[in-house]
């Protein structure tokens, strides 16, 4: 796999949200609005990427790879956690509404399947760079994973978009063009469930449509 | 030397350094944690009184009291109102619910505000805008608490229980400085 593809990977492929279904209790909590979904990818890409990197620079020295083996889970969380931890600080020192908003998500990300899961399945047995490649693509892959359903649900729940602080696009024209209020039921936990429902069968959808049709042409050529 | 043994060290090893990373950034983050927190008190403060018409002053309370504001007429010693600095447990294990509850000297409340939380979104953290309606300290038979969020509403209705049983005594006199 080149670099290229490593990246590439989380975004569609592999995706950590829609394809492997990882990290989606908190994912479905924080969409509520687009600001949120992009402090939390900032939080997420911090950490993963970070936490690849690190973990990859220690198995890739094999001495200490071997030393490290026997305990590598808790080594991987002590590493995961500090970096949440970290990231927690700097948010609630220099971004304290969107640590408000977050809330205990923020530290949550310790447990996310998608850090844990990159660092035993890629990152350990790895090249540096190409872990941090990989780390990047997921984190970016998730971010716009969790962007897409909370754009989805802060327009129809809220008939807003809110993209940093007070940068929000007011888009109530489209519900006052037919005459009905936003649609509250979407910024509610139900309207997580729901609105990530709908995509993950909308993608399901499109990846089977694209099976079938690379099938045919199977059948056709061969 | 057994290599469960040396492989522990290492944890060890890994676990000090990621301390002293912690430390080190918890030492340049602290006092800007504490100046933006003190930033939002304030705000709320001034959301209840013009400051300025005050002599301000500030009793550092204990148990679950944080820092109480003694609001006093200017150039006088006659307390004009209280700001309460109280938490209670909520819904969250790692934040309690703080709130800030402003007293006026005939017991009416002047206002309340939640300063801290982390309830859970969607929920708890979505209610504590909500007028509880509370307005007489030593009153709380009309609190409206919110259905289906109880561990919260809980919280907030201890933060003013606990305020109404010092309040009359805080106001006649009783608080220390």
């Amino acid at each position: 796999m080149n670099k290229k593809e490593n990246f590439v990977k989380g975004f569609i492929k592999e995706n950590p949200l829609f394809v492997s279904l990882l990290g989606m209790c908190p994912s479905l909590a924080v969409t509520t609005s687009l600001e949120n979904a992009i402090g939390m990818t900032m939080g997420v890409f911090f950490v993963l990427v970070l936490s690849n990197l690190i973990i990859s620079l220690i198995m890739s020295n094999p001495k200490l790879a071997e030393l490290v083996k026997p305990v590598r889970i808790p080594v991987y969380i002590v590493v995961i956690a500090t970096l949440v931890t970290i990231v927690e600080m700097f948010m609630h020192a220099f971004v304290i509404d969107l640590y408000r908003a977050l809330g205990v998500f923020i530290p949550l990300i310790v447990v996310n399947c998608i850090i844990l899961g990159r660092a035993e399945a890629f990152a350990s047995s790895n090249k540096p760079v190409n872990s941090l490649i990989d780390g990047a693509g997921m984190a970016l892959g998730y971010g716009a994973a969790i962007m897409l359903i909370s754009i989805f649900r802060e327009f129809l729940g809220k008939g807003t978009l809110t993209i940093w602080g007070d940068l929000q696009l007011n888009l109530t024209f489209f519900f006052n063009f037919l005459k009905i209020e936003p649609i509250a039921m979407f910024v509610q936990p139900v309207g997580a469930f729901l609105t990530f429902g709908l995509i993950l069968a909308g993608i399901t959808a499109i990846a089977n449509n694209h099976k079938n049709k690379l099938a045919k042409e199977v059948t056709n050529n061969g | 030397m057994n290599k469960g043994f040396i492989s522990g060290i290492v944890l060890l090893t890994i676990g000090l350094v990621c301390g002293i990373l912690l430390s080190l950034v918890n030492h340049f983050t602290a006092p800007i944690i504490t100046r933006e927190e003190n930033k939002i008190k304030y705000a709320a403060l001034a959301e209840f009184y013009t400051l300025a018409d005050y002599d301000l002053s500030e009793v550092e309370g204990t148990g679950a009291f944080g820092t109480i504001y003694v609001l006093k007429e200017k150039g006088t010693d006659n307390i004009e109102a209280l700001v309460y600095t109280v938490s209670a447990q909520g819904y969250s294990d790692s934040q309690l619910v703080q709130m800030l509850i402003a007293v006026n000297n005939d017991l009416s409340v002047e206002g309340y505000k939640v300063v801290a939380q982390q309830e859970t979104t969607g929920f708890g953290a979505d209610i504590v805008e909500n007028d509880f309606n509370v307005t007489i300290i030593d009153n709380l038979n009309d609190f409206d608490a919110v259905a289906g969020v109880t561990k919260t509403s809980n919280a907030i209705r201890e933060c003013f229980t606990l305020v109404s049983q010092r309040a009359v005594s805080d106001l006649g006199g009783g608080l220390s400085e």
